[in-house]
């Protein structure tokens, strides 16, 4: 199975967003959610199709790790408890061709007490394409938004490497590494049916994937994640400096009025 | 004359607060590891990238909405769904028993930018020198309070429950100027936005804005104007007499006709003056900052104490000279330079 089949059935991916998500999700949380929540605590289960030989693992921050063995299809991503961002490796070892998938996904829970850059130091395949940084906590990707990504090859950075980003709305770009590995893009503003002024909650995946030949073994890695579309579509800083303007105004005027008032009492 | 005295020690480490809570996080590189409490008992804004701490009220306003909303909803454990908060306001706690309400008039950023701001209006001669009244002191003294219950545990914790929509989950960090200034400092103009998103985002980006404005004209003719409406000031004064750091006075029959301690204290603090029965002295207003100390003219009346150690103390030779000081750091101004320049003139052309 080829990469890009890969990234079909993480689409899949119980938190992908509405519109994309088609998983068969089941939360194992008994009680319903109320409208509001980080829906990111307990055990999930998803559905993936095509999983015929792919080892799968699942590593929380402080790297410890677990080997997830797919049942009909189902997979069962377990509650770290964790706070922080996980790592959900999907691996396929054909011999001379060996593919990767890696999601990088913010769960809640207790402190993890870890650096995420510990989790995206650490060598979770021999070609792998790692976020520089990833988005902090409660932050997310976002179009129009510059992103830098590295690309490692058994542990090297890997210069002059061409990586092609690959968005669900249908945009494609290819940048190659600079001498310290190091990619950017510019995540594509490629939202339909965006309204200015109006607040759009869509999302999309985009995917960054690369080849590299190492002898006669051919590796192919992928980088998946979500992005949303920029609030600068419904936020405006002129309209934010004005607002400030008229409260410095209304400042004066207000100091001058209890200088005044004060003297009198 | 020695020009080194308590406030410029303060001045000094209020710029080094400064810098490590709003750039701290380009040293050690952002995220958890740098947090260093994830519950400061200072308003060191979460939305700064480059920051170094979290400022307490913003974990309490996702665990409202996020943890005991929720858990109250769903008919959870209350005890589970209040942890969280348990947990926050004890790492609060431990590190306010060490420095009580210094944090506000030594730490704190936004209490740093409101004090430049009143330099600043020093010196282009717009800042008022008197104390607000006391009638109009009494007046604003409850709205913190009110800011404290409302927004900070209220709002979060109906919005968790449902009853109010997502937009209102963190409504005091949606207003809050450090938010506004702590961006700005590091470059960015994304907090000034006005969110158009819905009605809620509108009203409180419209409000955020508008007060920063406020605060900043506010801010060069009265002194600290946001703090004396601060919830973070009222949630200190909750625990206030847990802090080893406190402001003591020994009362002493010259304090009823003297009255400096008051006119000195940046929040007009008049009960510094007027209580003569208090030993603990530090008012749910008071952040510690040691002018009432340090304008006091009476030998030990006024005290900074760490736990039984007195730190600091009413001095009249300091008083001296410190008052020696302010005179002439007043006079220095643009009114009196231009009247300055302008008096030189007259005398040269008659």
């Amino acid at each position: 199975m080829k990469p890009s089949n890969l990234v079909i059935l993480l689409a899949v991916w119980l938190f992908s967003p509405v519109g994309t998500a088609i998983a068969d999700e089941k939360q194992n949380i008994k009680s319903s959610k109320p409208a509001v929540s980080h829906a990111h605590r307990g055990a999930k289960t998803i559905h993936i199709d095509n999983l015929d030989g792919a080892t799968i693992s699942y590593i929380s921050p402080d790297l410890s790790t677990q080997s997830i063995t797919p049942v009909m299809g189902n997979v069962t991503i377990p509650a770290s408890g964790m706070d922080n961002y996980h790592a959900l490796v999907i691996k396929k070892d054909w011999g001379n061709d060996i593919e990767v998938i890696i999601r990088y996904q913010y769960m809640f829970g207790r402190p993890s007490k870890q650096s995420p850059a510990r989790l995206t130091a650490a060598e979770k395949s021999e070609f792998e394409i790692v976020p520089a940084p990833l988005p902090r906590e409660h932050y997310h990707y976002h179009s129009q938004q510059k992103w830098s990504f590295l690309v490692r090859f058994q542990g090297e950075l890997l210069a002059d490497q061409a990586l092609t980003l690959t968005t669900s709305n249908g945009s494609q770009q290819t940048q190659i590494t600079d001498q310290q590995g190091r990619v950017t893009f510019i995540i594509p503003d490629d939202f339909p049916d965006l309204i200015d002024g109006e607040r759009s909650k869509q999302t999309a995946q985009f995917t960054i994937s690369g080849e590299y030949q190492h002898g006669d073994i051919s590796y192919s890695t992928q980088l998946v994640a979500d992005y949303r579309v920029n609030p600068s579509h419904w936020q405006s800083t002129e309209l934010g400096l004005l607002v400030l303007g008229l409260g410095f105004l209304a400042g004066g005027f207000l100091g001058q009025n209890l200088k005044n008032r004060d003297q009198k009492v | 004359m020695s020009t080194f005295n308590l406030s410029v020690l303060r001045k000094l480490v209020q710029i080094c607060a400064f810098v490590f809570f709003v750039y701290g996080g380009l040293l050690t590189g952002y995220y958890l590891e740098e947090k260093i409490s994830g519950a400061l008992p200072a308003l060191s804004c979460a939305y700064d990238f480059q920051g170094s701490d979290l400022c307490t009220l913003i974990p309490i306003q996702h665990q409202m909405d996020h943890r005991l909303g929720e858990t109250i909803t769903k008919g959870g454990n209350l005890l589970m769904g209040i942890m969280p908060t348990l947990i926050t306001l004890g790492t609060f706690l431990v590190l306010f028993v060490i420095l009580n309400k210094a944090f506000c008039g030594w730490i704190c950023p936004l209490g740093t930018f409101q004090e430049f701001l009143q330099m600043i209006g020093q010196k282009i001669g717009l800042q008022r020198q008197e104390s607000l009244s006391k009638s109009l002191v009494g007046k604003i003294r409850p709205i913190k309070w009110f800011i404290l219950v409302i927004l900070v545990f209220g709002f979060p914790l109906l919005t968790g429950m449902g009853i109010l929509n997502h937009d209102l989950g963190d409504p005091f960090c949606r207003i809050c100027p450090s938010r506004i200034l702590t961006t700005l400092a590091t470059g960015s103009t994304e907090q000034l936005n006005i969110d158009t998103a819905n009605a809620t985002t509108i009203t409180l980006s419209l409000l955020a804005d508008f007060l920063f404005g406020l605060i900043i004209a506010l801010g060069l003719t009265l002194r600290q104007p946001f703090c004396r409406i601060c919830p973070m000031l009222a949630l200190h004064a909750v625990f206030r007499k847990m802090g080893l750091f406190r402001l003591i006075k020994n009362a002493s029959p010259r304090c009823e006709r003297c009255g400096l301690c008051a006119k000195a204290c940046p929040m007009d603090i008049h009960e510094i003056h007027t209580d003569m029965t208090s030993r603990n002295v530090t008012f749910e207003d008071c952040t510690l900052c040691g002018r009432c100390v340090e304008f006091c003219p009476d030998k030990d009346v006024l005290q900074l104490k760490y736990a039984f150690v007195p730190v600091f103390s009413a001095d009249p030779q300091y008083f001296k000279s410190r008052k020696k000081a302010q005179t002439n750091w007043e006079k220095q101004n643009l009114i009196n330079w231009i009247g300055g320049k302008s008096a030189k003139g007259e005398t040269q052309s008659s």
